[in-house]
């Protein structure tokens, strides 16, 4: 785009030597340019076949289940793959029997709904960003108006080696470390904080409906919920936004910034000046860490604790949709119950896809193309 | 009076930001030095001659838990099945949005499309694999493991080829061009390598990028305890081995994926660095 290449066809093609690809003097239909421009082109259509296969074979997948919930899989909780076998019960309530005495049972068969685990993806994206933004901004600003030169390459690399970490890793470390020190630590300490403050107790309870009694039992603190999975997302969505934001802030011009502080503006209103200046930039560079944040599966996983209900409490374990994926798509139990999983990952997809077409508009220069890519 | 009050006020409100900005970064750094330091102490804790030498044992019989040699070879393996289809189709695939059809219909979307699929979540290229190679072929195999890290090889390989070469000066094409090369020539013989130094860098990070992926071989590749050479069979890899051993019961498994996690940071770290040193010494004219 930049330096646009000159065309060799407008050229007419001259004889060469010592090269297999120079000596060109009789076209054949088979010469090396005609076989290179047809190798590069079919490879640039293969691109997009790559997006084409994905989306065709997601929506072929997941076909049985969009025929037979509709939109209802988005807006429904419960996602149960077995069927259910309950007693059947007359207008009173009572158990009805045959005539043999036995217990007439009803079968509910498997219901899928996706609304939790789209609500734990929702949630635990929206809270990593929130913990990530300012700490990758703050960073930012730091590498591109503070920082001595002479520190700005080895912070950079530290936090692209921070980048470079698989997923798992991560998903370890906040598994065996950073789980078991919620637990321990810092859990208990919120609670102890908290529990004389009215009005908090939902955060640490949790209400279990038993037949028709509705119980409220304290939530079992294990480490591995939704905040836990948060932190470990807004660590692994760190580095992208700051290196985004990092060469989103560095292309202000300085007049820009002159121009605040020569008008008696402090250090910090000209940083707001700054980020104002480039705040679709930056807008784009958190829409790449959203991106990531919501298709982030192993680590998140490991350490969100992995339970399918929509529940009030950071406290309390969730299910994000790669982490259902993760869990149960190798051992879907029925068709229905694998083409329900494929239609969870349809809309991981079209999410993430419209994730990274937003953010590329805004990127300015989009020139970032490692992309935000979940692990 | 109220003036110079508000003057004071947002000079200290100023100092308190830079302090924030300040220790966020070192807060940043701190995290990084955190979590590596975790992961080198108990990696190299849990980490013995063993683990390169021998194939897992299952719990409870003698000489467990054994090592992880068949991940590190399913690994390497799964990694040149996906170069050998990745790294060629994602180059050529850089050389024609730099080289070939400027301001087609296709380039535009082919450059926006690889943008877009580098940032599709890995577990969904799985469930791709999943659908399109396992299905069909009966079995969690290790050709449909490859496919999924090709897949996710292919746009960082095609954006970085592509970069790369449009840093090389077009005065170049023209010179080989003038000088009566046809476009394979100027391609294969004066743009690449004058540019192989910051391609070779790109492919490898793709290289990195791929060896720390879990997701994609779960529905793939699978798993397998034993060292594999087929590739029909289910595949052993480093990450799943580390990802069933992290969150399986067993204490002693636990000490091996410590152990799997610091072999596979370090190889990532070494290809990082390396690439460092490479982009370094070879940086294409500009």
């Amino acid at each position: 785009m930049t330096t646009p290449s000159l065309g060799a066809g407008e050229l007419p093609p001259l004889p060469g030597g010592g090269s297999p690809f120079i000596a060109t003097s009789r076209p054949g239909i088979l010469s090396g340019d005609v076989i290179l421009g047809l190798l590069a082109r079919a490879s640039g259509l293969f691109i997009l076949l790559m997006l084409a296969a994905l989306l065709i074979v997601l929506f072929y997948a997941a076909r049985q289940s969009m025929s037979q919930f509709g939109w209802r899989f988005l807006t429904t909780s419960e996602w149960r793959p077995n069927e259910l076998v309950v007693p059947r019960h007359d207008a009173n309530g009572n158990v009805v029997y045959d005539s043999d005495g036995d217990v007439v049972e009803d079968t509910i068969p498997p219901t899928f709904g996706a609304l939790p685990v789209i609500w734990g993806t929702a949630v635990s994206s929206f809270l990593a960003l929130l913990f990530a933004i300012p700490l990758s901004l703050g960073s930012a600003i730091f590498l591109v108006r503070i920082a001595p030169t002479r520190i700005v390459p080895v912070v950079s690399f530290l936090i692209e080696f921070l980048a470079a970490i698989p997923s798992i890793a991560y998903g370890l470390w906040g598994l065996f470390v950073l789980a078991p020190f919620m637990q321990n630590h810092f859990d208990p300490l919120v609670h102890r904080a908290l529990s004389r403050l009215p009005g908090t107790g939902w955060l640490f309870t949790e209400q279990l409906k038993i037949g028709n009694h509705v119980i409220t039992r304290p939530i079992a603190l294990t480490g591995r919920d939704m905040l836990d999975g948060s932190l470990v997302l807004a660590i692994m969505i760190l580095p992208i936004i700051t290196a985004i934001s990092r060469d989103v802030l560095r292309q202000v011009p300085g007049a820009q910034v002159e121009g605040t502080v020569a008008l008696g503006a402090t250090w910090w209103e000209s940083c707001k000046e700054m980020l104002k200046f480039s705040r679709s930039g930056l807008f784009g560079a958190v829409m790449l860490g959203l991106a990531r944040a919501a298709g982030e599966t192993m680590a998140i996983t490991m350490v969100i604790g992995n339970n399918s209900q929509i529940r009030a409490s950071l406290f309390a374990p969730a299910q994000t949709m790669s982490s259902l994926l993760a869990n149960e798509f190798s051992e879907a139990s029925s068709d229905l119950h694998r083409s329900a999983l494929c239609e969870v990952a349809l809309i991981l997809l079209l999410m993430s896809l419209v994730f990274n077409i937003v953010a590329r508009q805004l990127v300015v220069g989009g020139k970032d193309s490692r992309g935000a890519r979940a692990a | 009076m109220s003036e110079s009050l508000h003057n004071r006020f947002s000079h200290i409100r100023s100092e308190i930001m830079l302090l924030v900005c300040i220790l966020f970064a070192t807060l940043i750094i701190a995290l990084l030095v955190l979590i590596t330091g975790y992961l080198l102490s108990l990696g190299f804790g849990s980490l013995s001659l063993d683990f390169f030498t021998k194939e897992p044992i299952p719990i409870g019989m003698v000489g467990a838990p054994g090592g992880m040699k068949n991940g590190i070879f399913g690994t390497a393996i799964l990694i040149m099945m996906a170069s050998l289809v990745g790294i060629p189709i994602g180059m050529l695939a850089g050389i024609y949005l730099s080289e070939y059809d400027d301001n087609s219909w296709l380039n535009g979307p082919v450059r926006f499309i690889s943008d877009v699929l580098a940032g599709v979540p890995s577990i969904v290229v799985g469930i791709l694999g999943y659908e399109l190679l396992v299905v069909p072929m009966g079995s969690y195999n290790g050709y449909a493991g490859a496919a999924a890290l090709a897949f996710i090889m292919i746009p960082i390989v095609c954006r970085t080829t592509e970069e790369m070469l449009r840093l090389v000066p077009s005065s170049y094409r023209e010179a080989s061009i003038g000088l009566g090369a046809t476009k394979a020539a100027t391609i294969l013989e004066v743009v690449i390598p004058s540019a192989t130094g910051s391609i070779v860098t790109g492919v490898m990070l793709a290289v990195a990028r791929v060896a720390g992926e879990t997701a994609p071989l779960l529905f793939t590749a699978l798993s397998s305890r034993f060292v594999e050479y087929n590739p029909s069979r289910p595949f052993p890899s480093l990450t799943v081995q580390v990802f069933t051993y992290a969150t399986g019961p067993y204490p002693q498994q636990k000490k091996l994926a410590w152990a799997g996690i610091l072999v596979l940071i370090g190889i990532i770290f070494v290809l990082n660095l390396s690439v460092r040193y490479f982009s370094r010494q070879r940086r294409p004219a500009r």
